[in-house]
């Protein structure tokens, strides 16, 4: 599904050449993997999967997306792609405050074009799959941050994605409601979705049936298939 | 994304910046109140230069003496004027014309049972009939017999009420007293004071109601002139009181019939009435365009004044929009990281926010709209005949100058929201 060729970022700092956060990465993950990231702060993690979602454009090397070169890509084809494609979990949940639970919800899916009645419809069903009917309509002020993190999964498979990139899910979670978002993460990895997390918690990444480390900008090793 | 969507987004964010969209929408309100206050001006200016012409005749001119010319420098000097004989002269010299009508205006004392005032009278010859008749006439009209026999008799302009008084002038308070008196008096047939000497009412021309009267809405022909009539013959013998040119007649209104004809004939009424008065008349001839634009010049000005005005309101206003854009978008940076990331496209965003001001534009502009058409009501039952023509078109047209100022004015600040990278905005508390 995904495959990185010499994939290099680097920074523009002033006064100097740029700060490389990314060096030589090479990659490759299947459909259907659940892969997670380690390693420690300020390695690169967040940059690649930025460059992986197509938040951002890498400086140099290749990056192939279901067998096209996204390189070149316009701003309008990558969010596109990141809009049908594409779930972003973020560890600060970032849910629109002043909007229902159920209108985050729906927000991707009218950017899709789906009908608001049946965004609306298919945000209720998703919210009883995460587990919170009758949530509904209280605006994320009005939530917790497990309850928070569960609309904002509900809100990255929305428009059906084959892929599922998290930073940090349950950064900012007790290790209780953590386990439950990663219960639900490894469940839709079952029902076929390509899963990326970066994470801290080395116990969380053995989920993974693959497991990279980072250290500064590279890949460090590779655990697993 | 559907328009509704963005305009749903767009009335939260206005709503939770109430003082903040108030003022940007309050100045819009301004800025389209003097538009379709200039609107009115514009549009009245043009119709009644098209009724005028119509009325007239685009062939019609007039002769007179110049209104101001340093007359005053010597009272006692003996000053020579345009008189009846010209009038004659120029009728006999172009028979062609289709009119040639004197007039002599007379200011004096007017006596009719219990009503005693001055009037203006004016001195008229046959072919005042050839003036735009607009009347239906009861009695008689003043004859060549009444004219060349210093006649005492005189007719009456009777005016036309509104058959249903337009609302917005119900509180049009000014009467005038003289055709209170004839609409509730039969004075055909009867005998009138004006000035020294008594003289028989013989006919009644009765205008039109005003919904039918082309004059109604025209300032300019017939609103100055007098309502009553006497030979002007007579006028010259018998009216004494204050008038314009002494002894001489006012002027002279001609009409050629028609517009091609009007400048040939300008010259040659010219030289030829040059020449009965040896050079020495100060005089002037104008036809009815220079006429009517000599009039409107004023108004004209008027209308530039408030139009730029508006201008400058609605810039204001739209410079308003622009700063509570750009400040809008400075507190939403995090939003649109979120909404990049779930997939919004730059257009998107753009969208997003030219919607909202637009919206915000729309909204400043139904309130400018309600406040004028208000302060069009209360200035048309005042009497103000230029704002009795507003047009249904004129709020919709000043909306759509709010919401098109609203347009432009966020163009700049949601293309540089489309600009910002999605993973800084993301990363922005
Ligand atoms: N916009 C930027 N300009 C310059 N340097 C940057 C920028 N963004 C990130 N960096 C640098 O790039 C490096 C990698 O950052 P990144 O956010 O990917 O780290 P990370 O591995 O996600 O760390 P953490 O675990 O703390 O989230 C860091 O050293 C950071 O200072
Ligand atoms: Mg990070």
């Amino acid at each position: 599904m995904i495959k990185c060729e010499n994939l290099k970022k680097v920074y523009p700092v002033k006064k100097s050449k740029g700060y490389e956060a990314l060096t030589e990465v090479d990659l490759e993950i299947k459909a259907g993997d659940f892969l997670s990231i380690t390693g420690p702060s300020g390695c690169g993690k967040s940059t690649l999967l930025h460059i992986l979602g197509f938040l951002d454009n890498p400086s140099g090397g290749k990056y192939f997306f279901q067998g096209k070169n996204v390189t070149s890509f316009n701003d309008r084809k990558r969010s596109m792609l990141r809009r049908e494609k594409i779930g972003f979990i973020f560890q600060s949940f970032n849910l629109l405050p002043r909007f229902s639970a159920s209108a985050n919800i729906m927000l991707p899916m009218l950017y899709a074009g789906v009908e608001k009645s049946e965004a609306l419809e298919r945000s209720y069903k998703l919210l009883e799959d995460v587990g919170l009917k009758g949530k509904e309509n209280n605006s994320a002020l009005e939530l917790s941050g497990g309850e928070c993190q569960r609309v904002a999964m509900a809100r990255a498979i929305a428009n059906k994605p084959e892929l599922i990139i998290a930073d940090e899910p349950t950064g900012n979670l007790d290790s209780k409601t953590g386990k439950n978002v990663m219960a639900l993460l490894k469940k839709l990895n079952g029902e076929g979705l390509t899963v990326i997390m970066v994470t801290h918690d080395n116990e969380l990444a053995k989920i993974a049936s693959k497991i990279i480390v980072m250290k500064d900008g590279r890949i460090e090793k590779t655990v697993g298939r | 994304m559907k328009i509704t969507e963005l305009l749903k987004t767009g009335s939260l964010e206005i709503w939770h910046h109430k003082m903040r969209s108030f003022l940007s929408f309050f100045a819009i309100s301004i800025g389209v109140i003097s538009i379709l206050y200039s609107l009115v001006l514009i549009y009245s200016m043009s119709f009644r230069t098209k009724k005028a012409l119509e009325i007239a005749g685009p062939g019609k001119m007039t002769v007179q003496m110049p209104r101001s010319g340093g007359e005053n420098t010597d009272p006692n000097a003996p000053k020579d004027v345009l008189t009846l004989d010209d009038s004659l002269a120029i009728r006999k010299e172009f028979q062609r014309l289709y009119m040639v009508s004197p007039s002599l205006k007379k200011y004096v004392r007017v006596t009719h049972g219990k009503f005693n005032a001055h009037q203006l009278v004016e001195g008229i010859s046959t072919e005042w009939r050839r003036r735009g008749w607009i009347y239906t006439l009861k009695g008689r009209f003043l004859n060549q017999y009444d004219v060349d026999n210093f006649e005492r008799v005189c007719v009456i302009i009777k005016t036309g009420g509104w058959i249903k008084k337009p609302k917005w002038i119900k509180l049009y308070s000014w009467k005038d007293r003289f055709q209170e008196y004839i609409k509730h008096n039969e004075v055909l047939g009867s005998t009138i004071q004006l000035g020294d000497n008594l003289y028989t009412i013989v006919g009644i021309l009765e205008e039109p109601v005003l919904e039918k009267n082309p004059k109604t809405f025209l300032s300019m022909s017939g609103r100055w002139g007098g309502k009553i009539f006497v030979p002007i013959t007579t006028a010259q013998r018998f009216l004494s009181g204050w008038s314009m040119n002494g002894d001489g007649i006012e002027s002279i209104s001609i009409d050629t019939g028609e517009e091609k004809k009007i400048n040939s004939y300008k010259k040659k009424i010219e030289k030829f009435v040059q020449s009965r008065h040896s050079g020495k008349l100060k005089f002037e001839i104008k036809d009815y365009r220079e006429l009517i634009k000599e009039q409107l010049t004023d108004k004209a000005r008027d209308m530039y004044t408030v139009l730029i005005i508006g201008i400058i309101a609605i810039l204001a206003g739209g410079i308003g929009i622009m700063n509570v854009t750009l400040a809008t978008v400075y507190s939403r940076i995090k939003e649109i990281g979120i909404r990049r990331a779930i997939g919004a496209t730059r257009m998107n965003i753009m969208s997003q926010f030219i919607v909202e001001a637009t919206f915000l534009g729309f909204i400043g502009g139904i309130a400018g709209v309600f406040i004028g058409i208000i302060g069009i009501q209360y200035l048309a039952s005042k009497g103000n005949t230029d704002m009795m023509m507003v047009q249904w078109w004129m709020p919709f047209l000043s909306i759509l100058a709010a919401m098109l100022t609203g347009f432009f004015a966020a163009i700049y600040p949601a293309w540089s929201a489309s600009k910002l990278d999605p993973v800084e905005a993301l990363k922005y508390e």
